[in-house]
């Protein structure tokens, strides 16, 4: 089991490789989105804003979500890390993600765009 | 004569059977559409095995080429290891071989393709050989697999950078549902609105437009002006549908049977029921030769 801090810690990675990423930030300017992740085995609510192609990381939930993320802390932590890839356990049922199919695919790919090697 | 058969994911609308002569040997060639039902194509492809001397599987592709890498859509595989007997094809191994030669032909001997000609192509990471072969003619090449697939107003320009993200997305997107990252049954017969209309400059500013016929119609719009469409499958419904649209010249890689181009995996199908080889064992040699053999030309079309 991951704690609060080390899910804010995998999603401030996530973030700051993102934002490091000049191409990912040309590609997402169009793609204004708030992201929500919970997580199911501990208390811990975040909350990814996603603005004028930049990312930003917020504590708690922030804004209505485009996108809810839910799995147990592991995973989150694991897969915001770049540990794991979001596809496995999206296909097992242990990762849930609410939202429109387009930016369910969207988010994935930009994940694959940050960790992919 | 020798039976071959399309099992398909995509639409049972477009469901066709032909008889034809090749290189002496007739042929029975058939499609089957399960309208996007997976567990339906599964239960045809086991009642076909051992049956008929060649399967195409259609709607779905299983090996994904870029350059030397080969990826495979989890899905596709399930689908191609239901069939333990009867020679099973995608056509992704005819695809990179006959698809850069409908390039060269195009670009050698009608004119249609050129020097700096303005290509969309609105998926490459399926059909790579056709990407490096209109690269290689010079043309200024907009691949547009991130706009379409994934709804990102990127255009990719060169063959480094779709290579680039190609390795960097396609380890994990082959892992996903199909239906996710293409469109079967269904979808096959309808147009994405949204990004019909969000992306449409991308169609108005190119001279030809290439690649899988399902994803150029799913997402063309209005008030074409007479570009090529250089494409696999059509039917006659499709050609109507593309004169509607404004385009101008249609030209399918693989020849017309019947009033209708197959896909690439019937026709890989066709080519390793003549071969009679394990596929396994089959080279782009063997594909480039037999195509001479048959004289395949590519069909076009003026609309």
């Amino acid at each position: 089991m991951a704690t609060h801090e080390e899910i804010a810690g995998s999603l401030q990675a996530f973030a700051d490789s993102y934002n490091k990423n000049e191409r990912l930030k040309i590609m997402n300017r169009d793609w204004d989105r708030v992201v929500q992740i919970k997580a199911t085995d501990v208390e811990s609510v975040h909350t990814l804003i996603l603005k004028d192609g930049v990312l930003s990381l917020v504590e708690g939930a922030a804004g209505s979500p485009d996108l809810t993320v839910i799995s147990d802390s592991e995973t989150l932590a694991d897969i915001f890390y770049g540990d794991i890839t979001p596809t496995e356990p999206y296909n097992n049922g242990t990762l849930r993600i609410m939202g429109s199919e387009d930016d369910i695919i969207r988010l994935d790919f930009i994940s694959l765009m940050i960790w992919g090697e | 004569m020798k039976r071959v058969v399309s099992v398909s994911l995509g639409s049972s609308r477009r469901d066709h059977k032909v008889e034809v002569e090749l290189l002496g040997e007739k042929f029975e060639i058939a499609r089957k559409g399960t309208d996007g039902d997976f567990d339906r194509a599964l239960e045809l492809l086991k009642e076909l095995d051992g049956k008929v001397d060649a399967i195409g599987l259609g709607g779905i592709d299983v090996y994904l080429f870029v350059r030397q890498k080969r990826y495979a859509i989890r899905d596709g595989l399930k689908l191609m290891e239901a069939v333990k007997v009867t020679p099973v094809v995608d056509g992704s191994g005819l695809k990179n071989t006959l698809e850069r030669e409908v390039v060269r032909f195009l670009a050698g001997e009608t004119g249609l393709i050129k020097k700096g000609t303005r290509v969309l192509m609105v998926s490459s990471v399926d059909r790579f050989g056709m990407a490096e072969a209109l690269c290689e003619a010079g043309c200024d090449v907009t691949f547009g697999d991130l706009i379409f697939a994934a709804g990102i107003p990127y255009p990719i320009k060169t063959m480094d950078e779709l290579e680039d993200i190609a390795n960097k997305t396609l380890p994990e997107m082959v892992k996903m549902p199909f239906h996710m990252i293409y469109p079967t049954g269904k979808k096959q017969e309808s147009q994405d609105e949204a990004k019909v209309q969000k992306f449409a400059r991308y169609y108005h500013d190119a001279e030809v437009i290439a690649g899988d016929f399902h994803l150029i119609r799913r997402f063309m719009p209005s008030g074409l002006k007479g570009q090529v469409i250089l494409t696999n499958t059509t039917t006659g419904e499709d050609v109507g549908f593309l004169r509607e649209k404004g385009a101008g010249t249609l030209v399918t890689t693989t020849p017309e049977y019947g009033g209708r181009s197959f896909g690439t995996n019937v026709m890989e199908a066709v080519l390793v029921a003549i071969l009679g080889k394990p596929w396994s064992e089959i080279t782009a040699e063997d594909y480039l030769d037999m195509l001479k053999k048959l004289d395949f030309r590519p069909r076009i079309l003026k609309l």
